[in-house]
């Protein structure tokens, strides 16, 4: 098996350099990591390298690429942080919504990809959807000055 | 002592039962067995160690540590855009130089590692001119095995019998590579008979593997000069061995050791692709068949077999090779040939005989005989992996229908070269 995966990786890499990338293949280990909280499954996969580096991303219950670390402590630790807030927001009736708003973000975000590199999109319409985001923005602000904090091990990264 | 014996030929019996059944995985059940005579004290541990060909190991390991620095360099698929190139995109002409680069890998680096390297290009080629690959790779998987049975270092049979026998690099080359050049004629010649409807591209898919740039397939071209040079020297410390009274596995892991010095790459990613369950697997088998020699099997065995043939050397050959080439189109011809090797040393004992015909005959029959089915050799089962992962079935039926006729050829002209020329 690992003689097909050299093949695939061979060909991948000739493949590649032919576009005129550089290719770099790094022996690595990858783990994928399962928590069930309440009824929803919770999943990562990272990377362990000989380069010291950690690829982490979140695959369920909605991706999300979860940075580069310099130590396993550091994705331990964002793991266990992460954790931590889906077990505090499994409590609220609100779980099924914020997972399903989330998904829609993703969707949308990958439509809007779409839409800008398969078509022309007018001035107005980009102008609109920028409209649009600061509106959200401006919701998800507003609320963060009224909504009472859950959780306060460490301090929200983007907000 | 009659219990060891029949203890000793059940493990045997059973172990390689299990190999070919290929339900377990065959290195586990080659350990299980060898390590099973030696706790029933068929032979004891030392006694065990003493049958292992360590000359095998070495130069399988020396091997696979050069090759393994030499593919980070991209000089494979330097030379393979180089060929189609200068074929001009024409398939024919691919599918020809792509054999001749085939056989000659394959006749210094193991078979495995020859398709490992030159069917990844093969399928980005067969992409670009839009083609089936399966009349492409048909023909590298046995070329490869043709071309893997012209040296010492060729193949895996061919290792262990020159180790075995003291048989060096320039004896199998002068004995083994005329009748490989023709088999290699005579095939390539089947291949474009049957095939010459397959090997048809358009000039628009042609003109774009005049695209393809090989200086881009270069990942260090220091790497690649350094590999290249020690390939060289690599090869004519092989060729001069014998000279120098030095064991092959010595040249190979003197050149791999250098090759890793000077080449500055990690040793630990190198070492982690050598193939180490085949390693083991020829550890568990030498110790396997170390305990029938030791119980008297072997020399028991090869007196029948010289009561069978009164020591007729030319039918000996004949059987040799005809039932080697057989056994190994749907079994693993390394247990085949482990077994083989103290069958034919205590043959020759026995006889008196110059038993060097049955080496050759052993060889041609172990290392052609892969070609007969899909299952016959490694190299086969590693394509087959690799057209499947692809979404390209290729049944074991449709491989039969190829690739036995051509082995039965192959074995053909083998009888006739073997009896006109060795004998």
């Amino acid at each position: 098996m690992r003689k097909l995966m050299n093949a695939e990786i061979m060909e991948h890499d000739f493949k590649l350099r032919q576009m005129g990338a550089d290719v770099y293949v790094l022996n690595s280990k990858m783990c994928y990591v399962l928590f069930m909280v309440g009824k929803h499954e919770i999943s990562y996969v990272y990377n362990i390298n000989t380069k010291g580096r950690y690829f982490l991303e979140r695959i369920k219950p909605y991706p999300l690429a979860l940075r580069e670390f310099e130590s396993e402590a550091d994705v331990i630790e964002i793991m266990l942080i992460d954790l931590e807030q889906f077990k505090n927001a499994s409590q609220s009736h609100n779980i099924d919504v914020f997972i399903d708003i989330n998904k829609r973000f993703n969707l949308s975000l990958r439509k809007f990809e779409d839409l800008f590199l398969y078509f022309n999109v007018p001035k107005e319409t980009a102008e609109h959807i920028q409209a649009e985001l600061d509106r959200i923005d401006a919701l998800i602000v507003e609320t963060r000055q009224t909504a009472e904090r859950l959780y306060f091990k460490k301090n929200p990264d983007n907000l | 002592m009659q219990n060891q014996l029949i203890i000793a030929i059940g493990v045997f019996l059973i172990t390689y039962l299990m190999i070919m059944s290929e339900k377990l995985n065959r290195t586990a059940v080659a350990m299980v067995g060898a390590i099973t005579m030696v706790i029933l004290n068929i032979e004891a541990q030392e006694k065990a160690l003493q049958y292992v060909d360590f000359n095998t190991i070495g130069l399988l390991i020396g091997m696979m540590i050069i090759v393994n620095i030499m593919k980070k360099s991209g000089i494979f698929q330097y030379v393979a855009i180089r060929a189609a190139k200068l074929a001009k995109g024409d398939p024919w002409k691919i599918i020809l130089y792509f054999a001749a680069i085939t056989a000659l890998s394959s006749a210094f680096l193991d078979n495995v590692t020859t398709v490992l390297l030159i069917v990844p290009v093969t399928l980005v080629i067969c992409d670009t001119l839009e083609l089936n690959p399966i009349p492409f790779l048909v023909p590298v998987i046995l070329i490869a095995n043709i071309g893997g049975t012209a040296t010492l270092i060729g193949d895996p049979p061919n290792i262990m019998i020159g180790s075995a026998t003291g048989l060096g690099f320039m004896d199998f080359a002068v004995h083994l590579a005329p009748v490989v050049v023709v088999i290699f004629i005579v095939t390539m010649f089947a291949f474009k008979y049957g095939y010459r409807l397959q090997y048809i591209a358009s000039d628009a898919n042609k003109a774009k593997v005049l695209l393809l740039d090989e200086k881009l397939a270069i990942k260090d071209p220091i790497l690649m000069k350094k590999s290249i040079v020690v390939l060289a020297m690599t090869v004519i410390g092989f060729i001069f061995h014998q000279t120098l009274h030095y064991e092959s596995a010595t040249v190979a892991l003197f050149a791999a050791s250098v090759l890793l010095l000077i080449s500055k790459v990690d040793v630990e990613d190198i070492f982690i692709d050598i193939e180490w369950p085949t390693i083991f697997f020829f550890v568990s088998l030498f110790i396997l068949v170390g305990a029938l020699e030791e119980v008297g099997v072997m020399k028991f065995l090869a007196s029948k077999l010289l009561e069978l043939t009164d020591g007729n050397m030319m039918m000996t050959m004949i059987v040799i090779l005809w039932v080697s080439a057989i056994a190994s189109s749907v079994l693993d011809n390394i247990p085949f040939v482990a077994t083989m090797i103290p069958l034919i040393k205590n043959y020759g004992e026995m006889s008196n005989l110059d038993v060097s015909p049955l080496w050759w005959a052993l060889s041609l029959g172990a290392c052609l005989g892969g070609n007969g089915t899909l299952i016959g050799a490694s190299a086969n089962v590693i394509v087959h992996g690799l057209l499947t992962r692809h979404g390209h079935k290729m049944s074991f039926g449709y491989y039969m229908k190829i690739g036995f006729p051509l082995m039965i050829v192959s074995i053909m002209i083998s009888t006739v070269y073997l009896v006109l020329f060795i004998i």
